[in-house]
């Protein structure tokens, strides 16, 4: 049996999801499962250039790079395509192998390979359309693990966040549905301008609203508190990040979107409110979500000023942020989830009158968890001995050679980022309040207590992703000449 | 065209304009009352009357319209069931903290559907001048290729959409009513260009995710 490619990648996660479905007392084979078939995807892809032609797998045969053609349209693996596709399959299998110890029976594996699946369909599908039906689909299946009540994590806190997600991303909706009209009218009707400029707007509406710019950028915050920590990782990370490789791909497939006079000044700007805008919100913020909203909203705003530029670093810039992205909030993920469970529970008794985890000297008592945080931070931050850390330097050099004010901006919005883990920090290790004896029983959490009491594989996991980090951040030639190649495969500038 | 395909082309070309305005009558009624029973009864005939634009777009083929109501009723139904555990575990926790109704009758919503909501002549101020908005624009700006009928119930649905998503932002489920006009005011104006088998399955699809997810939502909310 001969399958293509698209049928593989779409159909494989798809089938394996329902087995998963039915496997959800065994959480670690789900994950086993989950990540496997992420990995596999993942490889299917990366071996393309390898193979000849054809990988054969005994009785099954599959031609990665043939279209499938579904009631007319076509469904193919590009080589623009395989970077989006590598890094959308391993993000997702790295996640699986951290939300096991955290999200134990969760729905999070089976609802994430669908999601994958989804998001692997949409870079795939060569219409708008299809793509923004897709991109929705998998922003809607999101919802169902980030509020769903795992192991002694008690429900019945906001979903506020989780309503506003799927409300913002249906606004994305339409301008990208009605772009694929407009750029059909325009085939018909190559005179009439206005709707290249309707295109662009709607386009760039959408997207906004898609990557959480400034002013639609409150979504961003509220999902980052009240949602499960692994799956807003996986949000943020993969969702997000197949939404900027499809802005790369419109932007390389519609020549004119990026020729447009004000896309470099519309960027930049974007990019540097949401750079400033975040970054103070973050430096006053002490909740540990809101935080990592704010963290990624200045992000995001780097990428905007790195494809503001204008050049094929600016792209390799991106793509280097986008890789980097995993790793930090990974960390961050892995430290708040501690944390929140430190306290009982997102709505926990152990939250103050304001809906804050008292986080007192819970660095003591989770030293682990607060350091994942806190290094996860520094490197969403951009500050040294990270990944990020390499590629922020990048961009403000790039920047600097235009404006010397717009790079002081960009480096005052990471500032503040940093001023907000600082805080947090200071909170996590200040010295523990003398608390009574019905106290201490009740500090003595659930599932982690003292340092000495932590689960040996989240350990591990967070060794791992920290020594990654610092790794990445005294060598990230690997991961740069990586974004560089990739970068020099868009020829929109 | 088979002759009951005629009748029903003309008879949803005379109740199209009606259909409009009772969508905007609908959606008047989920904003302005606050009672799950009849905000789920206003639903289901909200999707009927998009039901009945919907046999403007699909004039050949009624069973598409259909569709889309039956799509409709099924997220109605699983509205009801949320909204019912919402409703059931609200109240039994008011009970609770009140220690005076005993456990098995702490049923005090059910004595009580029908309430007027919160801040009722903002609510009427703002629907007024959005209607006004809808109205000015369906005048001003006709979309094209889609009869004015049919523009003007995407404008009415648009308008409920940004009422129901930008005022009511603490009601899972009033947001999920928003943002489910916003979709069906986007599959009307969609389906009259494509008409496609893909995009309306997928349409359909993400109504129904949308729907589900929205249900989960609110119960999940009130979780104990």
């Amino acid at each position: 049996m001969t399958l293509s490619g698209p049928v593989v990648l779409i159909g494989l996660p798809l089938a394996m999801s329902v087995v998963l479905q039915v496997l959800r007392r065994w959480t670690a084979i789900m994950a086993f499962l989950a990540t496997i078939t992420a990995l596999f995807g993942g490889m299917l892809v990366l071996s393309t250039p390898f193979l000849d032609r054809l990988l054969s797998l005994g009785a099954i045969n599959i031609i990665v790079e043939e279209p499938f053609y579904i009631l007319g349209r076509v469904v193919a693996v590009e080589p623009v395509d395989r970077v989006p596709l590598i890094f959308i399959f391993f993000t997702a299998a790295g996640l699986f192998v951290i939300a096991w110890r955290l999200l134990p029976h969760s729905n999070f594996f089976p609802t994430g390979l669908m999601m994958v699946a989804m998001l692997a369909g949409a870079i795939m599908v060569k219409q708008v359309v299809y793509t923004a039906l897709l991109i929705e689909i998998a922003a809607v299946l999101a919802v169902f693990p980030l509020y769903e009540p795992v192991g002694k994590r008690c429900s019945g806190g906001s979903s506020r966040g989780g309503a506003r997600y799927i409300a913002y991303i249906t606004l994305a909706l339409p301008g990208l549905m009605i772009t694929q009209l407009l750029l059909e009218l325009f085939a018909i009707f190559p005179n009439n301008t206005g709707l290249l400029q309707g295109a662009t707007v709607l386009l760039g509406l959408s997207f906004a609203i898609l990557l959480g710019a400034v002013p639609f950028q409150a979504w961003l915050s509220t999902v980052a508190t009240d949602g499960s920590p692994p799956v807003v990782t996986f949000l943020f990370t993969v969702n997000m990040g197949a939404a900027w490789f499809m802005l790369l791909a419109y932007l390389e497939s519609y020549t004119w979107l990026g020729g447009q006079a004000i896309f470099s000044s519309l960027f930049t700007t974007v990019g540097l409110l949401m750079m400033v805008i975040g970054g103070s919100l973050a430096a006053a913020q002490r909740r540990l979500g809101r935080l990592i909203g704010y963290a990624t909203l200045v992000d995001n705003g780097a990428m905007f000023m790195a494809l503001g530029t204008r050049q094929v670093a600016g792209i390799a810039l991106t793509v280097m942020m986008l890789m980097a992205r995993p790793l930090a909030l990974g960390l961050m993920t892995m430290g708040l989830d501690g944390l929140k469970r430190l306290s009982g529970g997102d709505g926990s008794t152990a939250n103050n009158d304001a809906g804050l985890i008292n986080l007192e000297g819970a660095g003591w008592r989770a030293p682990w968890r607060a350091v994942a945080f806190v290094v996860g931070g520094i490197a969403m931050a951009g500050f040294p001995l990270s990944l990020n850390f390499a590629a922020r330097w990048g961009l403000y050099r790039v920047i600097s050679e235009t404006s010397l004010f717009q790079t002081v901006l960009a480096l005052m919005g990471c500032t503040g980022v940093m001023m907000g883990v600082i805080g947090v920090t200071r909170t996590l290790f200040a010295p523990l309040p003398k608390a009574t004896a019905p106290e201490r029983t009740v500090m003595q959490p659930n599932t982690i207590g003292s340092g000495n009491r932590e689960d040996l594989v989240v350990l591990i996991q967070i060794m791992i992703l920290i020594g990654a980090t610092l790794a990445l951040g005294i060598f990230p030639g690997a991961v740069s000449q990586i974004a560089l190649h990739m970068a020099e495969g868009f020829t929109f500038f | 065209m088979n002759p009951f395909n005629v009748w029903l082309d003309q008879a949803s070309a005379i109740a199209s304009t009606p259909a409009a305005w009772a969508i905007f009558v609908a959606g008047a009624g989920i904003y302005l009352i606050n009672g799950w029973r009849i905000r789920f009864l206003i639903l289901i005939a909200q999707y009927f009357f998009v039901g009945i634009l919907f046999t403007r777009i699909f004039d050949t083929r009624p069973e598409m319209a259909l569709l889309k109501i039956l799509v409709g009723w099924l997220i109605c139904g699983a509205f009801l069931i949320s909204a019912r555990v919402r409703a059931n575990a609200i109240a039994r926790a008011l009970a609770r903290k009140a220690s005076e109704v005993p456990e098995g009758s702490a049923r005090t919503d059910a004595r009580r559907p029908f309430q007027w909501a919160a801040n009722l002549p903002f609510r009427i101020l703002s629907l007024i001048v959005m209607t006004l908005v809808a109205y000015l624009a369906a005048e001003k700006y006709p979309l094209p290729f889609i009869s004015a009928e049919l523009a003007l119930a995407c404008f009415i649905l648009i308008i409920l959409a940004v009422l129901f998503i930008g005022t009511e932002e603490n009601d899972v489920m009033v947001v999920g009513v928003g943002v489910l006009n916003l979709l069906a005011a986007l599959d009307i104006f969609y389906s009259a260009q494509d008409p496609g088998l893909l995009v309306t399955g997928l349409l359909v699809m993400v109504n129904l995710l949308v729907g589900l997810a929205i249900s989960y939502l609110a119960a999940v909310e009130v979780a104990e």
